[in-house]
């Protein structure tokens, strides 16, 4: 089991409501996982207690000392003194250049690999983003949001890459797609408002990989289970 | 650029004057409280190529000066850019001193170091520091969360990286404060020549004081006016190039 979250209560700084009350979860194996709830309920505020960015609430966090956590979201940008590709390089690992290449490709970032990250588009950013966090030594990456306002076919395709890719490690995807984290995750970590009991429930995925044809009324009977905990 | 504040200067300066001869002719006031245009023309005709030179002294002083100043104040807000004790007394100091008028420190200078170009320097760099360091301390201080956090968590950053994401992000804010110095610079030379220096054009100021000579004192602001604004342009065109070299996007600026 990589990670487990006990009785985890917070409330902001200078805040008076809570945001978690006794919540709990769990992500146990390997894969791609979702995060899913409506805006505000506090799913990016989990993800940083998660990977260690806050601190100050009560409970307790239980990921082996050496496992690596990293929380993206799609608010970062790259500086802008050199360009996208002379950017990714830098902070790529030596052994991981043939990786960087890989993922380029994937995630169809050939075209603007010479331009700077102001002059790409919001996808083209969100994907030069998640390129290099994937690119760091990682048990578990938390996207929050990384894939808003990349087209759903490339979307899509950089999920199915991923799942191939990293097979063996932990990914926590935050969307408000409950289509897309139906499809994709394996196990989906549904949050809900504080005043419901348990705050978070745990939900089947259909973890597709994008080489079987997908079975659509289990597709619906997941998306209406998650919608319905929500 | 240059036409806009050379003609900017020549409005305001020409407005002046002309308030000026206005109060001297709407209460007959003798050529000897406020010259007439003709004495104007005369005494900058007399004293334009010593003004010029002396002009010349002071901008030469007030460059050095601004230079020795950005240089300070860059090491010093990177030294006090961190939240531990040192950064923190450097903050604490740093506002606490730009709250006092530096320029009343001066007769200690002059009387320490003389009359000479060290004392005049010294003033300049120290009134047109403070606000640069203020300046400064706040950018290099504030994180660019959406920018650190990757390196930070990769544990990539060091302090170079820092100030350079910093700087980077900030470089209009920064190209701006330098150039709004830069008069201040000028401000400081002048005044320390006004105190006690023995050259420049805030000496030659001093002197047309004690001859009761508006006429002087008309000239002399004239060619304050115009070289602070070609010292101004050029910092604004410095500026630009470092941007465009650096791939920052322009921005409408004035």
């Amino acid at each position: 089991m990589l990670l487990q979250c006990r009785n985890i209560t917070y409330r902001y700084p200078h805040g008076d409501a809570l945001v978690f009350n006794d919540l709990n979860c769990r992500l146990a194996d390997p894969g791609f996982h979702g995060l899913f709830g409506p805006s505000g309920v506090g799913k990016s505020t989990l993800a940083r207690i998660i990977a260690g960015e806050i601190s100050g609430f009560a409970g307790e966090i239980k990921p082996p000392a050496t496992t690596a956590i990293l929380y993206s979201s799609n608010t970062e940008r790259l500086p802008g003194w050199s360009g996208v590709g002379d950017h990714l390089a830098k902070v790529t690992p030596a052994a991981r250049l043939p990786l960087l290449q890989e993922l380029i490709k994937a995630f169809d970032l050939g075209s603007c690999i010479d331009s700077r990250f102001s002059q790409l588009s919001l996808g083209q950013k969100n994907r030069a983003n998640l390129t290099r966090y994937l690119l760091q030594e990682f048990d578990l990456l938390i996207m929050d949001e990384s894939l808003a306002n990349v087209d759903e076919a490339i979307r899509k395709q950089i999920i199915v890459t991923i799942k191939k890719m990293f097979p063996d490690k932990y990914f926590l995807y935050i969307s408000h797609s409950v289509a897309e984290v139906s499809t994709f995750c394996a196990r989906i970590l549904v949050l809900r408002d504080i005043h419901k009991a348990p705050q978070l429930i745990e939900v089947a995925g259909r973890d597709h990989h994008g080489d079987t044809a997908l079975d659509r009324t289990a597709l619906e009977r997941t998306m209406l289970e998650i919608v319905n905990a929500a | 650029m240059l036409p806009k504040r050379i003609s900017q200067f020549l409005i305001i300066y020409f407005l002046g004057l002309g308030l000026l001869l206005a109060v001297k002719y709407g209460f007959s006031l003798s050529d000897y409280v406020i010259p007439g245009i003709a004495d104007i023309q005369q005494t900058a005709a007399a004293v334009f190529g010593r003004y010029l030179r002396a002009v010349l002294d002071t901008l030469g002083v007030a460059v050095i000066g601004h230079l020795l100043a950005i240089g300070m104040a860059t090491v010093v807000a990177i030294v006090g850019r961190p939240d531990n004790l040192i950064g923190t007394m450097i903050k604490t100091a740093a506002y606490n001193l730009q709250a006092y008028p530096i320029v009343a420190v001066a007769p200690i200078i002059f009387i320490l170091l003389g009359d000479g170009l060290p004392s005049r320097l010294l003033i300049a760099a120290i009134i047109c520091y403070f606000p640069l360091l203020l300046s400064f301390i706040g950018i290099l201080t504030e994180p660019v969360a959406s920018i650190e956090h990757f390196y930070v968590v990769t544990g990539r950053m060091r302090w170079q990286l820092e100030v350079k994401i910093r700087a980077f992000e900030n470089i209009h804010k920064l190209i701006t404060v330098v150039t709004g110095s830069a008069t201040l610079a000028m401000v400081g030379t002048i005044v320390a020549e006004f105190i006690g220096a023995d050259s420049g054009i805030g000496y030659s100021l001093r002197i047309a004081l004690y001859q009761s000579d508006i006429a002087k004192v008309l000239v002399a602001l004239f060619l304050i006016g115009v070289f602070n604004s070609l010292y101004l342009v050029s910092l604004e065109l410095l500026g630009l190039f470092i941007q465009k070299r650096m791939g920052v996007e322009q921005r409408m600026t004035q």
